[in-house]
């Protein structure tokens, strides 16, 4: 907790993550070789692009929003957004580890949590730009959408490229192999879970069963 | 005591519910009275229940009239004179009623034909009346198309079309038929897949109209790479969907039916080259229900069995699978929807053809060989006119009628865009973006907001242009005299002196 706090309120640390957007390549090098990045900092990042992602949802303006805000739940979507960023930072390390990367699951997950913030302040820029804009003018709003996710994106591919000291092609490679292993890890929970509610209906078969002739 | 109170409570809520529903001075069809649902789809495409735009008004059995009963009517047609021509299809007859079917003004089954002998009529299958009062009707095993005059005097018979274009054992079935203000006969024929059949008003044929084409899915197309020739030959035939109905407007478009198994596309409006000029709305679709189950009894899109052209660019579709009639207007809104398949009064076993005749709905039944009479309500009512007055162009006494309907029904979306455009055209942009944001009408909203914005800025620009000056004043005031730079000097003087006295 202390830590958390610590992290939370450190002004080189948020300092460190927007300097990093602007200097991906050495940005992302201290993170994995002179401790400069906050996995805090980076789940609260994650955190705050689920809630920006909602309230774009919720309350961009009507012109260029074409959702039902009732079907609208931002604490579901919080909840997937974080579970997916669990997932793909394991799923990334998971495979990386094989492939002699150097990042720890710690460098990972703050690469990728920092690299969301363009993302981010896109969303914002973009929700309050819409309240302005008529259907005409739709085009720019989505183009600071684009821009911004594509920002995102690419910094995401340096960060696991610098954080592993991998070359392009290989990160390139890794993230296939990433959504791969993403998709046997559901795989695996959901066996799983089938597998406990199995193992479960069982036992309480037996047990009505025993009830029954008791 | 309590029973007292009781009763008294009772006695109040009628009286409240005496003077609310007299003040209003409206009826609205209550749901347990109507033996169908009535509904429409929202913008976002979910159900939403309406009041009923029209309701059951009686049936009409050609036996309560004094003449044995239909057997199997396949179509009827309101001529311009106010007469109902009933095709009696397995009665071989033509029954034509008064305009209020209270009566059978005559019976022509039989006709003096050009050679002076006396034919009839074999399964008649459609009817039409033309503008110059003409009788059609298609007389389908015979295989020719027999034109009268209203009191069943020979005319003339269109047969054996003779063309090119058309296979060497096609079998001339016609089904549906109608005329327009040029004489012109447009005929719906059994296994035509090409179209609709037209026949010059000598009785020539032209050529085929409106052809529907064939969508091969990616998927299908991939399979049949794959299959050889022997399985492809076994394979069914990708053939376009026939016709199911037909009827002319008054600028000489063809609307005609046919089922969309997609559900997307069930009616096309036709222009004299025969191309669909048809406006399918804001949901892109006229293919009636929106929403419909994959699986089990009531599964699968609307399958629309007949269209009727009513006035001012308003047409109805009706569907033989779930019993619903489907009303558009010129753009392609679902204006309201009402009709169920039952065994209740005021319900369809299987319905074939719709009319419209003036304030009522009639629809024949096949399957209880009877017309069902459907009569419009206020709301029903209030809808058709607002549309009907913006089809003109009164878009300002649309908006009257337009909030009678909100009355009724708070979140009609085309009333609620209807009221909004009408703002929009006088001027009062505010009002407007409101009316048309609970529309949903992005496009009209977008134009009404873009002139909102666009005159607050030029009404405040003296502010904004001040503001701005002021705010860049200040940066290059602040910039030039360094402010931090001198506070922090400052302090650090401060600093230095305090140090000094300590030491």
């Amino acid at each position: 907790m202390k830590a958390f706090i610590h992290n939370l309120f450190d002004k080189d640390k948020w300092q460190y993550a927007f300097y990093t957007v602007s200097h991906p390549m050495d940005g992302f090098y201290e993170i994995r070789h002179r401790e400069r990045g906050s996995v805090y900092v980076s789940v609260i990042l994650v955190i705050l692009f689920s809630v920006c992602f909602s309230i774009n949802r919720i309350s961009a303006g009507f012109i260029v929003n074409d959702i039902d805000p009732r079907s609208v739940n931002s604490f579901k979507e919080l909840i997937a957004v974080l579970l997916l960023f669990f997932l793909v930072c394991v799923s990334n390390w998971s495979i990386t580890c094989l492939m002699e990367g150097e990042g720890r699951l710690k460098d990972i997950s703050i690469a990728i949590g920092y690299s969301l913030i363009p993302a981010i302040i896109a969303y914002i820029i973009g929700t309050i730009f819409s309240q302005f804009v008529s259907l005409d003018e739709g085009a720019f709003y989505y183009m600071i959408l684009a821009v911004g996710v594509s920002y995102t994106l690419i910094l995401m591919l340096i960060g696991i490229m610098t954080v592993h000291n991998f070359t392009l092609g290989k990160t390139i490679i890794t993230v296939l192999l990433t959504f791969v292993a993403l998709f046997i890890i559901i795989f695996v929970i959901l066996l799983f879970f089938d597998l406990i509610n199995q193992v479960i209906s069982f036992f309480r078969s037996i047990y009505q069963e025993l009830i029954f002739r008791a | 005591m309590k029973k007292i109170k009781f009763k008294f409570k009772i006695a109040a809520f009628i009286l409240v519910a005496l003077i609310t529903g007299s003040s209003a001075g409206q009826m609205v069809a209550k749901a347990a009275e109507i033996p169908y649902e009535t509904y429409n789809y929202n913008y976002w495409g979910d159900i939403v229940i309406t009041p009923a735009a029209y309701v059951p008004n009686g049936s009409v059995q050609a036996s309560d009239l004094g003449i044995t009963d239909f057997k199997e009517p396949q179509d009827f047609c309101y001529s311009d004179d106010g007469e109902v021509y009933v095709a009696d299809t397995g009665n071989n007859r033509i029954v034509v009623l008064n305009s209020d079917m209270s009566v059978v003004n005559r019976v022509i089954d039989t006709f003096t034909n050009a050679d002076g002998a006396q034919d009839t009529f074999s399964a008649p299958y459609g009817v039409c009346v033309s503008e110059n009062n003409e009788l059609y009707v298609a007389d389908s095993n015979n295989g020719r198309v027999v034109v009268l005059t209203p009191q069943g005097e020979f005319i003339k018979i269109i047969e054996n079309p003779q063309s090119e274009i058309l296979d060497d054992n096609f079998a001339f079935v016609p089904l549906k038929v109608t005329v327009d203000y040029a004489d012109r006969v447009y005929v719906i024929a059994k296994n035509a897949f090409e179209g609709i059949l037209v026949f010059e008003s000598n009785g020539e044929f032209t050529g085929f109209f409106g052809t529907i084409d064939v969508k091969i899915t990616a998927w299908e197309k991939f399979w049949r790479r794959l299959a050889s020739k022997e399985e492809r030959s076994n394979q069914q035939l990708y053939i376009p969907t026939e016709f199911t109905g037909i009827d002319v407007d008054d600028g000489g478009f063809i609307y005609a039916s046919n089922i969309d198994s997609d559900g997307i596309q069930a009616v096309r409006r036709l222009n004299p080259q025969g191309n669909d000029v048809i406006q399918k709305g804001e949901n892109s679709n006229v293919g009636g229900d929106l929403e419909f189950g994959t699986y089990g009894d009531y599964a699968g899109a609307s399958e629309i069995t007949d269209v009727v052209y009513r006035d001012k660019g308003i047409y109805s579709l009706l569907d033989r699978k779930r019993g619903r009639i489907f009303t558009y207007d010129k753009e392609g809104n679902l204006l309201y929807i009402f009709g169920g398949l039952g065994l209740q009064e005021g319900t369809f076993q299987t319905p074939v053809a719709i009319e419209d005749i003036g304030e009522e709905i009639i629809v024949l039944d096949a399957g209880r060989d009877s017309i069902l009479r459907f009569k419009e309500t206020n709301y029903g009512s209030l809808i058709n006119e607002a549309v009907s007055l913006r089809y003109d162009g009164d878009e300002t006494d649309a908006i009257a009628k337009w909030h009678e309907v909100l009355r009724l029904d708070e979140n009609n979306e085309l009333a609620n865009s209807g009221i909004g455009k009408a703002y929009l055209t006088q001027g009062d942009n505010e009002l407007a973006m409101k009316y048309l944001k609970l529309g949903k009408n992005r496009k009209y909203y977008s134009i009404a907001f873009k002139r909102y914005r666009n005159d607050l800025l030029a009404s405040h620009m003296n502010y904004i242009m001040t503001g701005i000056i002021l705010i860049i004043l200040l940066i290059v005031l602040y910039k030039k005299f360094n402010v931090r730079e001198k506070i922090r000097q400052k302090l650090q003087q401060k600093e230095s002196v305090r140090r000094e006295a300590s030491n």
